[in-house]
C-alpha cells in the first residue's frame, strides 16, 4: 500500500529535553532532528538510562519538549493543548508496554473491544473478534489475563493496539518481558500486522536482533541520536 | 464511549475491587457509616413520636387536661355543650396483692366514653372498658404476680376479677406512671377500693375530642382559668409534653455518639479512597492510553462509588431495620405500645448521607488520579498531588462538617464537638507516638529486633499518630459507660447505710394510723408516722406568688404544684438545723414554719419571713424560725416546710412512714395490707431493680451503638496498615535478603503491635479514670475509686486488636511478597 509519494507521518525538529532536579538542570538530549514516513518500522536503542522513554513520550505526545518542535500527522503537538493532544493521540495513536497492561477483569475479547467502545465503534465486537483471530487466539476470546500465557498477552495487548487501525504504534520494550522464543514470535506478529496495516511503528529494545530487523535504526547514546543501517534497510 | 458501555465497564470495574481488601474496607465502613447513621435518625424518630409527639391514637384523645386535683365538673359540662366528647380518668400508684406476692402499680380508672381516639387492645378481645367488678392487667402485672386471666385479686376493699389481659392502650399517661405496670378498672369500682384517700397521689386527666373548631374554643376557654400545676396537652403542641426536653437530650446523646462512628468512617473512606486510587494509576493510565478522556476516567470511577454505595445502602440500612428492631424490643417495656413508625425520609437519610460522603471524600482522590499521564506506565514517576486536589480536599472536608451538623441538628454543638476530638486526637497521636518511641529506646539491646523495630516505628510514625487516637479512645470509651453504669448501681446501693429504709408506706387515714403503729410494733419496726397535707404556697410576706419572686424563681417546681406539708414538735431526728431555732409549738395564733436549706436559697427565704398557703381552700400562714438541712437520699419522709402543731389541724390530711424491713420483717407488708387494704406501699428494693433493669436496657441500647463505633475503629485500623504495605514489603523483602527468616519478620510485626496495644490500651485506661472520676466527682456524686482491672485488660485488648487487624493485613503482604520476591530475584 505504499504509495510513491512518501508522507512524513512524523518529525521532530532540533528537540532537546531537559529536567529541573535537585541537583540542577539534568538535560537527557538535545538538538535531536528525526522525520519518520508512513509505514517504517523504526528502532530505538541505546543504554539504560539514555532517555529513551522520554524521547518516546514526545514523540507520543504524551509530554512537551523542552526545546523544539514534534509534529504528528501534520500537527505539531506544542501548539496543542492538553486536551488536544488527547484528542490527536486518541486519532492516530496506540501503545504496546513491556508489561502488557491489560485490564484483569476484562477477557481477551472485552479488553480488545475496550478502546473501539471508548471510540463509539460500530460493530466492536466483530473488530475485536477479527483482530484477535489473526494474532492466532480466535479460541481464546473469553479467557480472562491470568488465564494467559505472557506471550498470549502480549498478542492480545497488540491486537487491542491495531484494533483502532491507528497510524502510529508505540512500542517500549514490546519483549522484555519475554522469553526469546516468544518475544521473536511477538515481533513476527507486530510487523506482520505493520505490514499489512501500512501502520507506521515506533518500537524501544534492547534486542539488538530485533532492532536490525526494523527498517532503520536509531541510537541514543549520551544525549545524541544516531541513524545506524540496517539489515531490514537493506532489503528494501 | 456510550453511557452503557461506561457503566458496564465500571460494573466489571467494581466487582475487581471487590477482591482487594482496601476496597472491602471501603465497603465495611461505609455500610457501618450508614447503619448507624440511619439506625439514629430512625430509632430517634420513633422515640420521639412515641414519647415527645402526641398523636391522638397515644393521647387516646384530640385534647388531654392533666392535673393535680379533681377538674372542675364544669369543664366537662362546657365540653359537652360545645358538642364534644369528654372523658374523666384518675391515675395512682396503688400496692396489689396475690398470695404473696405485692406489686406496685398504677391504677388506672376510666369511665365510659373511652378512650376516645385509638383503642384498647385486649387479649381476650373485649368491647372498650372494664365491667364493674372486673379489670384489665397488663402482661407484667400477671407475670410478676404469677395470676392469668380469670383469677381474682384484690385491690383495696374490692376483690376483683382479671377479665383480660392488656395488649396496648391508648392514654397510658405520663412521668413514672408510664414505666409501671398498669391495671385499669371501672369508675364505677373506685368508691368501694377505698383507694383514693387523702395522700393518694392522684393524677386527674380530662379527655376531649370533637370538632377542631369546638376543641379551640373550649381550649381558649380552658386556658383562661388554668392553674400552673396543670397542663393542657394537644396534638399541635408537643411542647406541652414534659418527656420532650429529657428526650430531646437523649436522642442529642445518642447522635454525638453517632457523630464518632461517622467521623472514624470518613476516615477509613478517605484513606482507602486514597490508597485504592494510588493503586488504579495504572489503571487508569491504561485507559488513557486507550483513548479514554480525563472526562471519561472521572465518570467511570464515579460510577464505580455509587454502584458501592447502591450495594452498602441497602446492605446498611438492612442492618439498621434490624438492630432498630432489636433495639425496640429491648425498650418496649418503656414505651406506649405501638410505637409509631418513622417518617419516610428518615429511613432513607443514612444512605442519603453516605452518599454525600462518598462523593465529596472520593472526588478529591479521582480527580487527582485522572489527571494521572500516559507516560507513568513507561517511567514510574509519582503522580504529584495537584494543588486542585488539595483544594478539594479542604471543601470536603467543610462540607462534610457542614453534613454532619444538619444530621446532627445543632450547629455549635457538632464544631465544639469535632474541635475537641480534633485536639484529643492529636494529642493523644503525639503522645502516644512518643510513648512508642521512648518505650523502644528502652528495650534497647534486649533483642535482636529491637533496632529494626525503632525503624519501623520511625517509618510507621504517621500512621501510629491515627490508630492510636482512634483506639485509645474507642477503648476508654467503651470503659467509661461500663463502669459508669456498675459504679453507679453498685456503690449507690453500697452507700446507703445498711438499715436506711428500704419501704415507704403513704396513704395511711387519719383513722389507720394507730393500727398501723401497732402493727409495725408487732414485726419490731421503729418509725415515726408524720402527718403529710398537700398545700400551695400562695404569698411570701403578704405579697402574691407573681410579685414577690422573681421569674427564674417561679420556675421552682415548688411554686408550681402542692406541697407535701407535715407539722411535729420535735425536728426529725435525721434533718440538721442550720439556721435559726427550732420552735416546738405556735405562739397563740402565730404558726411557725421550719424550711429545707436549698428550698429556701432558691426561693429566697429569710429567717422571719411569713410563707402563706393554700391547703384545699384554707389559707394558712407560717413565720420560718429556722432552716433545716436535709438528706434527700436517705429514704426517710423529708418536707420543704414543717409546721408547729395546730395550724393544720383539722384540714384532710394522711400520714407517711418509712421502715428498713428485712427478712422476716418483710412479711410486714402482706399484714399491713390486710389490715389496711388502701394504704400504698413501696418497695425501694423493688423500685431499685427496676431502675436498674430500666438504665440495663438503655445501655444495651447504646452499647450496639458503642460496638458499631468499635467496629468503624478496627476497620480505620485495618485501613491504615494497610496504607503502607509497599513499605512493610519492601522492608520484608529487604530483611529476607539480609538473612532474617520469615518467622523474624513476623515477630517484628507482633512486637510492634503489642508495642503499639501497649500503649492505646494505657492510653484509653488513663483516659477512662480521669472521665470517672469527673463522673463520680460531678456528676452522680460517689466517691472516686480507680480501675485496677482496666489497666490489665484494655492493653490486652488493644494488642489483641492490633495483632488480628495486623494478621488479616499482613496476610496480603505475605502472598504478593514471595511473588515479588522471586521477579527481583529472577
Ligand atoms: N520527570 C523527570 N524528572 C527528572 N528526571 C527524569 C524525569 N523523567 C526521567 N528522568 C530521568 O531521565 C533519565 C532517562 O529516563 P528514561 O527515559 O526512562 O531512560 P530509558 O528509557 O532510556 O532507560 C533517567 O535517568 C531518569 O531518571
Ligand atoms: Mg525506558
Amino acid at each position: 500500500m505504499n504509495g510513491p509519494v512518501s508522507e512524513i507521518i512524523l518529525s521532530a525538529q532540533d528537540v532537546a529535553k531537559r529536567f529541573d532536579t535537585q541537583a540542577g538542570t539534568l538535560e537527557l538530549f538535545s538538538n535531536i532532528s528525526l522525520q519518520i514516513q508512513r509505514g517504517e518500522t523504526v528502532a530505538i536503542t541505546g543504554p539504560s538510562g539514555a532517555g529513551k522513554s522520554t524521547l518516546l513520550s514526545l514523540l507520543a505526545g504524551l509530554d512537551l519538549a523542552t526545546e523544539g518542535s514534534i509534529t504528528i500527522a501534520g500537527q505539531a503537538t506544542h501548539q496543542l493543548d492538553e486536551k488536544a493532544r488527547a484528542e490527536l493521540r486518541s486519532r492516530h495513536i496506540s501503545f504496546v508496554f513491556q508489561t502488557f497492561h491489560l485490564l484483569p477483569e476484562l477477557n481477551a475479547l472485552e479488553n480488545v473491544i475496550l478502546p473501539l467502545e471508548i471510540r463509539g465503534t460500530t460493530d466492536a465486537p466483530d473488530k475485536a473478534r477479527s483482530w484477535l483471530q489473526q494474532v492466532g487466539l480466535g479460541e481464546r476470546l473469553d479467557h480472562h489475563p491470568a488465564e494467559l500465557s505472557g506471550g498470549e498477552q502480549q498478542r492480545v495487548a497488540i491486537a487491542r493496539a491495531f484494533a483502532t487501525e491507528p497510524d502510529l504504534l508505540f512500542a517500549d520494550e514490546p519483549t522484555g518481558n519475554l522469553d526469546e522464543h516468544t518475544g521473536e514470535a511477538i515481533i513476527e506478529q507486530l510487523f506482520q500486522l505493520n505490514r499489512d496495516q501500512n501502520t507506521t511503528l515506533v518500537l524501544i529494545t534492547h534486542d539488538n536482533h530485533l532492532a536490525a530487523r526494523c527498517d532503520r535504526r536509531l541510537h541514543l547514546h549520551n544525549g545524541e541520536l544516531k541513524e545506524r543501517r540496517t539489515a531490514g534497510a537493506l532489503h528494501d | 464511549m456510550t453511557n452503557h458501555s461506561l457503566l458496564k465497564l465500571a460494573w466489571q470495574q467494581t466487582l475487581a475491587a471487590n477482591r482487594l481488601p482496601i476496597w472491602r474496607a471501603l465497603l465495611l465502613a461505609l455500610t457501618v457509616a450508614i447503619s448507624i447513621a440511619t439506625l439514629l435518625a430512625v430509632l430517634g424518630d420513633r422515640l420521639e413520636q412515641s414519647l415527645g409527639r402526641q398523636t391522638a391514637e397515644l393521647l387516646g384523645a384530640d385534647m388531654t387536661l392533666r392535673s393535680g386535683r379533681p377538674i372542675d365538673p364544669a369543664i366537662a359540662e362546657r365540653a359537652r355543650s360545645l358538642g364534644l366528647e369528654t372523658s374523666g380518668v384518675i391515675q395512682f400508684p396503688t400496692m396489689i396483692e396475690a398470695g404473696d406476692n405485692l406489686l406496685l402499680i398504677s391504677l388506672r380508672v376510666v369511665e365510659a366514653p373511652y378512650p376516645l381516639r385509638g383503642k384498647i387492645v385486649t387479649q381476650p378481645t373485649l368491647p372498650h372498658l372494664p365491667e364493674p367488678g372486673t379489670l384489665w392487667a397488663e402482661p407484667s402485672v400477671l407475670e410478676r404476680l404469677n395470676l392469668k386471666v380469670g383469677d381474682q385479686i384484690e385491690l383495696g376493699y374490692t376483690t376483683f376479677t382479671v377479665a383480660a389481659q392488656l395488649t396496648s392502650t391508648p392514654d397510658r399517661g405520663n412521668g413514672f406512671s408510664t414505666f409501671s405496670p398498669q391495671v385499669i378498672i371501672n369508675r364505677q369500682d373506685l368508691t368501694a377500693t377505698k383507694l383514693l384517700g387523702v395522700g393518694s397521689r392522684a393524677r386527674y386527666r380530662q379527655l376531649f375530642a370533637g370538632e377542631p373548631q369546638a376543641l379551640k374554643q373550649l381550649e381558649a376557654r380552658i386556658r383562661a382559668s388554668m392553674a400552673s400545676d396543670e397542663r393542657l396537652i394537644t396534638l399541635d403542641n408537643s411542647n406541652n409534653n414534659i418527656n420532650s426536653s429529657a428526650l430531646n437530650n437523649a436522642s442529642r446523646y445518642l447522635r454525638l455518639g453517632a457523630l464518632l462512628t461517622l467521623l472514624i468512617s470518613a476516615l477509613t473512606i478517605a484513606l482507602s479512597l486514597r490508597r485504592y486510587t494510588l493503586n488504579s494509576r495504572d489503571r487508569a493510565a491504561v485507559l488513557l492510553s486507550l483513548g479514554m478522556t480525563a472526562r471519561q476516567l472521572q465518570i467511570l470511577f464515579l460510577l464505580q462509588l455509587l454502584l458501592a454505595w447502591v450495594a452498602c445502602a441497602l446492605v446498611g440500612t438492612g442492618i439498621a431495620l434490624l438492630l432498630e428492631q432489636f433495639a425496640l424490643v429491648l425498650l418496649s417495656d418503656l414505651l406506649p405500645q405501638p410505637v409509631p413508625l418513622a417518617q419516610p425520609v428518615f429511613y432513607g437519610l443514612g444512605a442519603l448521607l453516605g452518599l454525600v460522603s462518598l462523593i465529596t471524600l472520593g472526588l478529591p482522590p479521582m480527580v487527582a488520579m485522572s489527571q494521572v499521564s500516559v507516560m507513568y506506565l513507561f517511567r514510574r514517576t509519582a503522580a504529584p498531588t495537584t494543588l486542585g486536589g488539595r483544594v478539594l480536599q479542604l471543601v470536603a472536608g467543610v462540607l462534610l462538617t457542614g453534613l454532619l451538623m444538619l444530621y446532627l441538628e445543632d450547629l455549635q454543638l457538632t464544631l465544639i464537638l469535632i474541635g475537641a476530638l480534633l485536639i484529643t486526637a492529636w494529642v493523644l497521636g503525639k503522645f502516644g507516638a512518643w510513648l512508642l518511641r521512648i518505650s523502644a529506646f528502652a528495650l534497647a539491646g534486649k533483642h535482636t529486633l529491637v533496632r529494626l523495630l525503632r525503624l519501623r516505628i520511625q517509618q510507621q510514625q504517621r500512621w501510629h499518630r491515627m490508630q492510636i487516637p482512634v483506639i485509645s479512645l474507642l477503648l476508654a470509651l467503651m470503659a467509661i459507660s461500663l463502669w459508669a453504669r456498675s459504679d453507679l448501681m453498685e456503690r449507690w446501693q453500697n452507700q446507703l447505710p445498711d438499715d436506711a429504709p428500704n419501704h415507704f408506706l403513704i396513704n395511711i387515714q387519719p383513722h389507720e394510723r394507730d393500727g398501723v403503729d401497732q402493727v409495725l410494733d408487732n414485726y419490731q419496726l421503729n418509725s415515726s408516722l408524720y402527718p403529710m397535707i398537700r398545700g400551695r404556697i400562695s404569698a411570701l410576706n403578704g405579697e402574691p406568688v407573681a410579685t414577690a419572686f422573681t421569674p427564674e424563681q417561679r420556675q421552682h417546681n415548688a411554686l408550681n404544684r402542692e406541697l407535701n406539708l407535715s407539722w411535729t414538735s420535735e425536728m426529725p431526728g435525721h434533718n440538721r438545723l442550720v439556721a435559726g431555732r427550732w420552735s416546738p409549738q405556735a405562739d397563740g395564733d402565730t404558726a411557725y414554719i421550719s424550711v429545707e436549706q436549698a428550698f429556701a436559697n432558691t426561693l429566697g427565704l429569710k429567717l422571719g419571713d411569713t410563707l402563706s398557703f393554700t391547703v384545699g381552700s384554707f389559707p394558712v400562714d407560717g413565720v420560718i424560725t429556722s432552716v433545716r438541712a436535709v438528706q434527700w437520699e436517705s429514704f426517710q419522709p423529708n418536707f420543704y416546710v414543717i409546721f408547729t402543731p395546730g395550724a393544720l389541724d383539722n384540714m384532710p390530711m394522711s400520714y407517711i412512714t418509712s421502715f428498713h424491713a428485712e427478712g422476716e420483717q418483710r412479711k410486714v407488708a402482706a399484714a399491713l395490707l390486710q389490715r389496711f387494704p388502701t394504704i400504698t406501699l413501696i418497695d425501694i428494693d423493688q423500685l431499685l431493680a427496676q431502675a436498674r433493669s430500666l438504665i440495663g436496657k438503655l445501655s444495651d441500647t447504646s452499647g450496639m451503638v458503642m460496638l458499631l463505633t468499635l467496629l468503624a475503629g478496627l476497620i480505620l485500623v485495618f485501613t491504615t496498615l494497610s496504607q503502607e504495605l509497599d513499605q512493610r514489603r519492601y522492608e520484608n523483602a529487604l530483611l529476607h535478603t539480609l538473612g532474617a527468616t520469615p518467622q523474624q519478620c513476623r515477630q517484628l510485626d507482633l512486637l510492634e503491635f503489642a508495642l503499639l496495644g501497649l500503649v492505646c490500651g494505657g492510653l484509653a485506661a488513663a483516659l477512662g479514670e480521669i472521665a470517672l472520676w469527673f463522673i463520680h466527682q460531678r456528676l452522680v456524686l460517689i466517691e472516686p475509686v480507680l480501675h485496677p482491672s482496666n489497666w490489665v485488660l484494655l492493653p490486652l485488648t488493644a494488642t489483641a486488636l492490633f495483632t488480628l487487624t495486623g494478621l488479616l493485613a499482613r496476610r496480603r503482604v505475605d502472598e504478593s511478597n514471595s511473588y515479588r520476591l522471586l521477579r527481583t530475584l529472577s
